[in-house]
């Protein structure tokens, strides 16, 4: 007998089913529900009563969609084609019941979820938050495949509802309603009433069996959805969604191709169109790498950052010392998520810049109307500051955003841990200096933790946790635990230099000056990188926003920490004696606007540095893999040598979101692993002997290859 | 056994005359800036606050209790109440002497209260022929109407707005604004136009001097003005460096243009500021390790003459010092409001007069000569500003700093309050 999941409640003339999945937190459609489903269509099909209301029993969730599990293990169109084909005809059956069907949708409705109540006559959902209505399928890299693209446009019009497949978005209740996505938004401590209401009017027969079609309002929307105006539509979706993907992603694109070809269709003939384009993305590595992003990033939620069942600490008070662009971003993020921010910095001026760090952010928010002026000024007055320590012995953790500068941080981390209560949590924001190393300056080490954010602090989302040599469970559980509570993704990284993502970015960022030196242009190298690649951005536009002076201090340290492998060409001394650095001075790599929006390449550059013009003799392969490879040959030393973080996912989790490695490539190492360890070895070897020892192969990765071995066994 | 009511610490804003660098400032945001500096300073368990009261006259519409505005934005937690009080001028001294009440009473253990004021944001309000033609074209139904009784709009009534701040320095009851019961009291006690000038200039060395010895440091806390936050106003804006008998004497009276002596130099300015106090029982702030700043020993308000309003401090410290079984010669120092010139010099002479004590207040003579080193020693009103409902905390503050950092023993902080009335506070140093 297979889990209890739905029950039909005998109300007299209607019936509720009740939707309880036993043995999960969320409601979501598996083979076994929807054989449940089937047999509840089956039942109600058959019966007298007059309505039906589907209510959900989790609380905050409503049907958060298809098992993703099953999802990932199918790797054949044919079992796709299977489940689909079930699924169409249970839905279907659902939306031919004789009698009307009301949604009382109250927390999240997703994928499969918001595919089903799609099916019914009528909904309603509340105002609660955590009411969310949508189709987040694109996100996994497939496509709705319940009848989502199908049933969607007829519904709510084609505009609204690209607007939601294609982005992967969902909608609160209220957006919902506008949309006509569901017939009213009420308070959720009304909705049995409101359904009630529905439900009388059912069965008196004011209200029958319908099916809803968007009707478009005004006149413009009546061109554009007209059979005239479609055309603009989807060239405009198409348009948008090659913007946002650089088409590396071909979820959005198939699912705007099934949109297009099933609108105006028969509902069987659209439905097979659907699950052709199901199909075909479905088994894409683009889909298994984005469903194993998405575990890890579910991992990380369940996850407390330690290996003991020791506790995070309560943290309602933060102190943030050094209030610059780092420190008033972290004050800005604390303080948004309702952390009481405390900042010290050692003028007024300089905390004057982290309130306007603050306020800027939330300013931008207020004019897009994500945030009420009264919300605004609620958060900013959680943030207050001082010259001093006064209010640093009620914090329950400080973060040290101040100087890089080792001695500077040990004298000031040596003072404040004496104005701070004995368990305060102290975490350091370096970017570069040993934590362990810092630790000294507090006399119990084990409160003292590395939490490393990265810039700017309000859009970056990974954390490195890092753990110095005395660090604590409980100090880094509760690192961890804050880090997820400001809404950021951390990963809990060992001490070392440049911990996990800088270590890992560095080589590329000096491999960019010696594919200067070898003729490359700024231009194609960061095209290369970023149109064929994928990066969010080139090497150059990095070490632009780096700092071009930070970026060739830190290489200058690494080279000193890690030997002689590390190598910097010779252009970063001409650079470091230039005026350029970078966005910051709006000299750099690249020209930048009054407002420090970057433009087009500085070309005045290549003489300043000495050399002649580019004629970008390297091949697209070679300029790529001379990066990215000895970013895959870094990884494995800091991994399988210095095990730096513990697992590859960690890693690729690190990359993707600390620096926007491409997600369709499922990280670094799950990309190292798809070229193959060999390939790597043979071509960094080759390298080696064309350009120097920076491409030394690492031990651990010619082991692999030796062994025919990846990273992820 | 007895309960005492001490002054933990206190702390204020900035003061900068209305129309300067505060102008933008809600009052409700000067509070809180003022608040959670208080809090931070003394690490003050907000849950062991049992309420928090706030001195304000203007009322802004939008937080009618501001008292509740500032203690939530300051960082009280929810369950704990707080209001506001008025008394005109003494309105942050009601709020301590509430607060005083309330502790001594038992009722309570820790109060925070102060004031806060910004006469800047005082609005403009429609006269009453505005106001009658609004509320009539609410009434209009259809178009037609209204467009008619737009045409009925007299462009007067708009132009001549009600000014709050200048209709809330008039006497509601003789009629007779604030200015011209000080030059009332001048001619009265015989003071002149250069005792004045002089009074206001040492007034303004005095603050002066006690900026730059630091004296303010430690009652001060920085405001940061939004949204640019290019400015950060960390000292009181209004002592002027070289002030002098010789420039206030250029200056027109501004009061009674032909026989006045009152002109805006030796007058305070109308201000914007907050002022806020942490008040314990002995007992608790002792056994939560504080050091308090003072002890309260007494206090009182007393009422006179509308139009002879600044003799008020005369009528209220006799009473406060019976209240705290002291005489006025223990005072060490006095902060007397400097509302004006000619107002402190007249309760100088009332003080020191046997006939006056006599007469008005039934006494069998003189209360005392008032010590002009003892009095106002950092500067007052004149140089500082006087934000209406914030002045009384500041007083107290000002006294306790001033107190400790001499080592002295008494002191008394007094002033004058629009309406006719005085109030009066006396306070023991705890640190002697």
């Amino acid at each position: 007998m297979s889990v209890k999941s739905m029950e039909i409640i005998d109300k007299g003339d209607y019936a509720v089913v009740e939707f309880d999945l036993q043995g999960e937190k969320v409601n979501k459609f598996s083979t076994p529900v929807m054989s449940r489903l089937k047999e509840v269509t089956a039942e109600l099909a058959k019966s007298n009563y007059k309505a039906v209301v589907v209510k959900s029993k989790k609380k905050k969730i409503y049907i958060a969609g298809a098992d993703i599990d099953e999802i990932k293990s199918i790797t054949e169109p044919t079992e796709f084609r299977k489940v689909l084909t079930e699924a169409h005809s249970i839905f279907n059956a659902w939306e031919d019941l004789p009698m009307p069907t009301v949604a009382a949708i109250d927390g999240a409705c997703l994928g499969g979820g918001c595919e089903f109540v799609i099916s019914f006559d009528y909904r309603i959902a509340t105002l609660d938050k955590s009411t969310r209505i949508g189709l987040p399928e694109v996100k996994l890299g497939i496509i709705p495949g319940f009848g989502g693209c199908v049933r969607l446009p007829r519904m709510i019009g084609l505009q609204s509802s690209l607007d939601i497949i294609l982005a992967g978005k969902s909608v609160d209740g209220k957006k919902a309603a506008k949309i006509g996505l569901v017939d009213e938004a009420v308070p959720k401590e009304i909705l049995d009433q409101r359904v009630e209401m529905m439900v009388n009017d059912i069965i008196a027969g004011k209200k029958g069996k319908r099916k809803k079609t968007y009707k478009a309002k005004k006149l413009p929307n009546k061109i554009l959805e007209s059979f005239l105006g479609r055309g603009i539509i989807f060239s405009q979706a198409r348009k948008a969604v090659m913007k946002n993907s650089k088409g590396f992603y071909p979820a959005p694109l198939k699912a705007l191709d099934v949109v297009k070809k099933a609108f105006g269709a028969s509902r069987d003939r659209a439905q097979k169109v659907e699950m052709d384009g199901f199909c075909e993305v479905a088994v894409s590595k683009e889909s298994k790498y984005l469903i194993d992003l998405f575990y890890l990033m579910e991992g990380v939620k369940k996850q407390t950052g330690v290996a003991s069942d020791v506790a995070s600490k309560t943290v309602k008070q933060v102190g943030v010392l050094g209030a610059g662009v780092m420190g008033g971003g972290i004050a800005q993020l604390a303080a948004d998520k309702n952390y009481f921010v405390r900042m010290k910095d050692i003028s007024n001026e300089a905390l004057a810049i982290g309130y306007k760090q603050a306020s800027d952010i939330w300013s931008k928010k207020l004019k897009r109307r994500r945030l009420t002026k009264h919300d605004f000024k609620k958060k900013m007055s959680l943030i207050s500051s001082s010259l001093d320590y006064s209010g640093f012995n009620k914090l329950d953790v400080v973060v040290e955003a101040i100087v890089e500068d080792m001695k500077i941080k040990k004298a000031v981390i040596s003072d404040m841990v004496q104005h701070c209560k004995d368990d305060a949590i102290i975490a350091t924001n370096t970017s570069s200096l040993s934590v362990t190393e810092m630790a000294e300056a507090h006399p119990n080490p084990k409160n003292f933790v590395g939490m490393h954010f990265f810039n700017p602090v309000h859009k970056m989302p990974l954390v490195e946790v890092i753990r110095g040599e005395h660090t604590s469970d409980e100090a880094t559980a509760t690192i961890f635990e804050l880090s997820k509570k400001m809404g950021k993704t951390p990963v809990v990284v060992k001490d070392g230099p440049g911990f996990l993502v800088n270590r890992l970015l560095l080589p590329w960022m000096a491999e960019a000056m010696f594919l200067l030196e070898d003729g490359m242009s700024i231009k194609t190298m960061d095209r290369y990188y970023t149109h064929t690649f994928g990066m969010p951005m080139g090497p150059c536009r990095l070490l632009d926003e780096v700092g071009l002076d930070t970026g060739i201090k830190v290489l200058k340290i690494f080279q000193d920490a890690l030997g002689e492998r590390v190598q910097v060409s010779k252009l970063a001394e001409n650079i470091k004696n230039s005026d350029r650095l970078g966005k910051k001075n709006k000299k750099g790599f690249y020209h930048y606007d009054e407002k420090g929006r970057d433009t087009e390449p500085d070309t005045s550059m290549y003489q300043e540095l000495g050399l002649p013009t580019p004629k970008d003799p390297l091949s697209k392969d070679e300029c790529i893999e001379r990066g990215i490879y000895q970013m895959i040959n870094e990884a494995a030393r800091a991994l399988l040598e210095d095990k730096i973080v513990e697992t590859p996912g960690e890693l690729d989790l690190a990359m993707i979101m600390g620096t926007g490695f491409p997600p369709f490539r499922g990280g670094l190492l799950k990309y190292a692993d798809s070229v193959g360890a060999k390939t790597i070895v043979e071509k960094l070897e080759g390298y080696q002997k064309k350009c120097g020892i920076r491409f030394t192969v690492a031990d651990s990765l010619r082991k692999m290859a030796d062994e025919g071995g990846k990273f992820y066994s | 056994m007895s309960r005492n009511v001490v002054i933990v610490d206190g702390l204020r804003t900035p003061f900068a005359k209305a129309g300067t660098d505060l102008k933008d400032i809600h009052p409700a945001d000067l509070g809180e800036a003022a608040l959670k500096e208080l809090i931070a300073k003394t690490n003050l368990d907000t849950d062991s606050v049992d309420e928090v009261i706030v001195g304000n006259t203007g009322s802004p519409a939008d937080s009618v209790n501001i008292g509740r505005v500032v203690a939530l934005r300051g960082g009280i937690p929810l369950k704990t109440s707080a209001y506001t009080v008025h008394r005109n001028c003494a309105s942050a001294l009601e709020s301590v002497t509430s607060g005083y009440e309330k502790i001594m009473s038992g009722t309570m253990d820790c109060v925070l209260a102060g004031g806060t004021e910004s006469m800047s944001q005082l609005p403009l309000i429609y006269n009453k022929k505005a106001t009658q033609w609004f509320a009539e074209m609410m009434s209009k139904k259809t178009p037609l109407q209204k467009i008619k009784h737009l045409t009925k709009l007299k462009l007067s009534a708009l132009l001549n707005p009600r000014i709050a701040v200048m209709e809330g320095l008039t006497d509601p009851f003789v009629g007779i604004n604030m200015g011209k019961t000080a030059e009332i009291l001048a001619k009265e006690f015989g003071i002149s136009r250069l005792q004045q000038d002089e009074f206001a200039t040492t007034s303004h060395t005095r603050a002066v001097a006690a900026q730059e010895s630091g004296a303010f440091n430690d009652e001060i806390t920085p405001v940061f003005i939004p949204p640019k936050f290019k400015k950060v106003v960390h000292q009181d804006i209004g002592p002027r460096k070289g002030q002098s008998v010789e420039k206030l004497a250029k200056l027109r009276p501004f009061f009674d243009r032909k026989f006045g002596t009152i002109t805006v130099g030796n007058a305070c300015p109308i201000t914007d500021g907050a002022a806020m106090l942490l008040m314990m029982e002995e007992g608790k702030a002792k056994s939560l390790g504080y050091k308090p700043l003072a002890r309260i020993k007494g206090y009182a308000f007393a009422g006179l003459e509308p139009e002879r309003m600044g003799l008020g401090p005369v009528y209220s410290t006799p009473i406060a010092l019976k209240r705290a079984g002291l005489e006025f010669k223990d005072m060490d120092l006095i902060e007397l409001n400097e509302a004006f010139a000619a107002q402190v010099l007249a309760c100088n002479k009332a003080f020191a007069s046997d006939e006056f004590c006599q007469k008005k207040l039934g006494l069998s003579k003189a209360i005392g000569e008032v010590d002009p080193s003892k009095l106002n020693v950092n500067g007052g009103a004149i140089a500082l500003g006087h934000p209406v409902g914030t002045t009384g905390t500041r007083l107290v503050i000002t006294l306790a700093k001033a107190l400790k950092a001499q080592n002295k023993k008494y002191g008394l902080a007094t002033l004058c309050i629009g309406g006719g009335q005085g109030g009066a506070i006396v306070i023991e140093n705890m640190n002697v």
